[in-house]
């Protein structure tokens, strides 16, 4: 299936399709089917907007996202002050951990901000410190979340 | 406690699950379950809370919302927990957290706002910071983005 990125526009059937899957696909055997029947459509036709959802790069994956604690893991925020020049490097340095699930770099003096997940924060402190040593940035601070307010499942559209 | 089996069906769902009639059964096969017995693992992690969300999860900057920012904000510690619920009732909030300030960066709220333009971004930090009566806040647009992945738990060994 050829779909133009640009070009493609979201009817109100997939806009409502979107809103019905973000956060509680179905778990049964035939999930297309079941949103079928909530929409009046068939199994093949809610299969084939879902298809094109995702071929435009609108729907970026479908699947489950998991809470980390829960799967025994620890998350957190860090930011580094990166000179202009180490940019590059730097960037290169940090995304090779899998654990590194973001990163972007910001308007500000801490310019590098990335997520960290990984079994433990002992280890993710090692990490952090491998990155200093290998690429002389000593100014990595390490954010982790002490609470949470909200966490939005669904972009409404 | 996760079982083996738990993780395998973390690790098939993690990614993007097939679109087709029967997509469970084709990532059971996988894994070398039944269906059933996917479909109840996805069903006791979702119930257990272990699965936060199941399903979409859409491209903001083609679904509309094409602008976003980190927000900082310094919030007494006394109002923290009430600023927090504050700024979780607003609409164009996805993420809100408490994180522990440190010298270099003495900010302790963080939330991730989302509209349609930069403008209406700062626009609506106003609005929040006018809110909660906080005035230290600091928006951080992305200039790139450098890295965007799923995290990949468990996964697979090549000795499995």
């Amino acid at each position: 299936m050829t779909v133009d990125r640009d070009k493609f526009a979201m009817d109100a059937t997939d806009k409502a399709i979107i809103n019905r899957i973000q956060s509680d696909f179905p778990r049964t055997e035939r999930p297309y089917a079941a949103i079928g029947q909530e929409f009046g459509l068939d199994e093949a036709q809610v299969i084939e907007r879902v298809s094109r959802l995702k071929e435009s790069g609108i729907i970026r994956r479908i699947g489950g996202n998991f809470v980390p604690d829960k799967l025994g893991f620890v998350s957190t925020l860090c930011a580094a002050r990166v000179p202009k020049d180490k940019v590059e490097m730097f960037t290169e340095a940090v995304n090779q951990y899998p654990g590194v699930t973001h990163n972007y770099l910001r308007e500000n003096d801490y310019n590098i901000w990335f997520t960290f997940i990984s079994p433990s924060m002992d280890e993710i402190k090692a990490n952090l410190s491998e990155i200093s040593a290998k690429t002389g940035v000593e100014d990595i601070i390490n954010l982790p979340a002490t609470n949470v307010y909200k966490i939005r499942a669904q972009f409404e559209l | 406690m996760l079982t083996d089996v738990d993780k395998k069906v973390v690790a098939a769902i993690q990614g993007d699950i097939p679109i087709s009639q029967r997509p469970y059964k084709e990532l059971a096969e996988s894994i070398g379950i039944s269906e059933a017995q996917f479909l109840e693992a996805v069903r006791k992690l979702h119930d257990q809370g272990v699965i936060r969300r199941f399903g979409a999860t859409i491209r903001h900057q083609k679904s509309g919302f094409s602008a976003n920012a980190m927000v900082a904000w310094k919030v007494d510690e006394a109002r923290v927990h009430e600023a927090g619920k504050i700024f979780a009732g607003f609409k164009g909030v996805s993420h809100c957290y408490r994180r522990n300030p440190v010298s270099t960066w003495p900010y302790n709220l963080y939330t991730m706002i989302h509209a349609q333009a930069q403008e209406e971004c700062v626009e609506m930090a106003r609005e929040m910071a006018h809110a909660v009566g906080v005035e230290d806040y600091n928006l951080l647009f992305s200039k790139r983005e450098l890295k965007k992945t799923s995290m990949e738990y468990f996964p697979f060994d090549d000795d499995d």
